[in-house]
């Protein structure tokens, strides 16, 4: 038995830190996405001079709303969980699936510290380091198309029909600009896999600007960002659901099978925020940190324990992330919807010839630059 | 006279047309709300309800939850004549009449309900009211109730005295108090 162990050793250790990352990397987005629908509320609540939601209470203790998630999340399991009579049985239970889980699977490749050594082994911060894992963001982001049309298919209701041919055009619509505006990265950093980008960002240009994303390709972060907000389905997008007068995809769900509609959008906040995080902003990158420590552009050296980065480098991550999600949510309470053709047109001649524009110019300076 | 605006229409630049500083010039203003309301929940109007209660205007302290009055000897100042019943645009207000023993004069109300579910608070009783007997100052709100039977308001719920009321002293009716104040008498 402990040859057996032995001989497996490295197996086994693999084994063992994946489920430790994924447990641990997919429940703090479990609870973060919980704490963003409070946070959707009150954030709302403050921009518009109100209090916002602070009565549910456990034992007398509100916390000012803390538990509301939570309150929340039991009324659903609670509601009756209807199924149209005139249904499609499986393709409507799958479809939640299909809205929640591809959007699950893409946290495995976002990269979220660069590595720690533990016991003499070197601890990758990312659950699966894949070579193209840029590309498989594209394509599993393209697989939630199938949540949302199923759930309108499946329902057998026009209105949801309705809802989810919008919501099918505007997500295929959107998907090309997303993958466009990255383009130009790929071809500034030369790689595809996230780690490596993030690792690429941490250069300096001219000896003192860091060469993140942003940086180098900043038209391209406006479209990514436009794009990414698109296919979110948020406002000024969300006119796949528009929650307060049109009918969306998910108009015959309830229970828990509506909550994962609804919290796979809150996911997708995350996605968003921590895609534009390590696409543009350096992902876990803090100015000037190194392996070895702060090295500033004077030369200054302040060196640092290794732990002491990998956690600092995490938590810029998580601040960053933070920070786009409160963006995300900033721009949904402030800005109005458009309609469709505007959201039709915003998209195929606006964006993409944009895109398309950005591309050739990347293209042409790195030409100049001699950098092909 | 028809007052006429005139609106300057006239075509967005190209920064205005491209939207994006436009849509910063927003998401600056909605920003500002939210941090300054972030570091001074104090400044905000918003009060906590039920439990915090802003002081009402002056004409809404006279549209709050109705109550009975009561004569210097305890007696209802109601003399059920059915005026505000007939008078309620909501059906809400139920009156059973009954005699007093010893007075041949007046009419007492032997029931009063008022549905407060009903109620549209809009205050014709108080106004058709010819014995100033039912007024709504006493400043309750009428707020939610787990049933309809709480909503439902009895002789025993209405009739109170509110401190300083004038109906403490003096006579039994309106008239003969306006005449006895004339008088300089209450």
């Amino acid at each position: 038995m402990m040859e057996l162990l032995e001989a497996n050793k490295d197996m086994l250790l693999f084994t063992g830190a994946a489920v430790l990352k994924i447990g641990v990397f997919l429940n703090a987005i479990m609870g973060f996405a919980g704490l963003l629908t409070l946070a959707e509320r009150k954030v709302s609540a403050l921009m518009q001079d109100r209090i916002g939601p602070n009565r549910a209470s456990v034992f007398g203790f509100a916390f000012n709303g803390l538990f509301h998630p939570a309150a929340d999340g039991i009324k659903m399991i609670l509601k009756e969980d209807f199924v149209p009579g005139r249904a499609d049985k499986l393709l409507f239970t799958l479809a939640p699936f299909f809205a929640l889980v591809p959007v699950l699977a893409l946290f495995a490749v976002i990269p979220f510290g660069d590595y720690v050594m533990v016991f003499g082994y070197q601890l990758d911060l990312v659950i699966a380091e894949i070579p193209l894992s840029l590309f498989l963001v594209l394509a599993l982001s393209g697989i939630a198309i199938y949540g949302v049309f199923l759930g309108g298919w499946a329902s057998r209701s026009n209105f949801a029909l309705l809802g989810a041919l919008r919501g099918a055009a505007q997500m295929v619509s959107y998907e090309v600009v997303l993958g466009l505006t990255l383009v130009g990265l790929l071809m500034i950093f030369g790689t595809a896999s996230l780690q490596d980008l993030v690792r690429a960002q941490g250069r300096l240009l001219f000896g003192w600007l860091p060469a993140w994303g942003v940086v180098v390709q900043p038209f391209a972060f406006i479209l990514f960002f436009v794009a990414a907000i698109a296919e979110n389905k948020r406002t000024p997008f969300d006119l796949v659901e528009g929650e307060s007068e049109i009918i969306g995809y998910f108009m015959e769900y309830s229970s828990m099978r509506f909550a994962a509609f609804m919290f796979s959008e809150f996911v997708e906040i995350i996605l968003v925020s921590m895609l534009s995080a390590t696409l543009f902003f350096g992902g876990w990158q803090v100015p000037y940190l190194y392996e070895s420590g702060f090295i500033l552009p004077g030369g200054a050296q302040f060196p640092l324990n290794h732990y002491l980065i990998a956690a600092l480098q995490t938590g810029a991550f998580a601040a960053k992330t933070v920070a786009f999600s409160w963006l995300l949510l900033v721009i949904r309470w402030s800005l109005p919807r458009f309609r469709f053709d505007q959201l039709m047109g915003l998209c195929w001649k606006r964006l993409l010839p944009l895109a398309l524009l950005n591309i050739l110019l990347t293209g042409a300076v790195l030409l100049f630059l001699g950098k092909i | 006279m028809i007052s006429v605006k005139k609106v300057d229409n006239r075509p967005l630049n190209f920064l205005e047309r491209i939207y994006l500083p436009e849509i910063v010039r927003g998401l600056l203003v909605t920003s500002r709300h939210f941090f300054v309301n972030l570091f001074n929940p104090k400044g905000m109007p918003t009060v906590q309800y039920p439990e915090q209660k802003l002081p009402l205007p002056h004409a809404a302290k006279e549209r709050t939850r109705h109550r009975l009055k009561l004569r210097a000897d305890g007696t209802p100042k109601c003399v059920a004549c059915f005026m505000c019943q007939t008078a309620c645009p909501a059906y809400c207000i139920r009156i059973e009449a009954a005699e007093y023993p010893d007075n041949p004069v007046e009419k007492s109300p032997a029931v009063f309900d008022i549905d407060l579910s009903r109620c549209v608070m809009c205050g014709m009783c108080v106004e058709a009211c010819p014995e100033d007997a039912i007024a709504m100052d006493t400043l309750e709100i009428p707020g939610g109730a787990l049933s309809r039977a709480q909503l439902k308001l009895t002789k025993e719920d209405l009739l109170m005295t509110l401190p300083g009321d004038p109906s403490d002293k003096g006579a039994a009716n309106r008239l003969a108090n306006e005449h006895m104040k004339s008088r300089g008498e209450a």
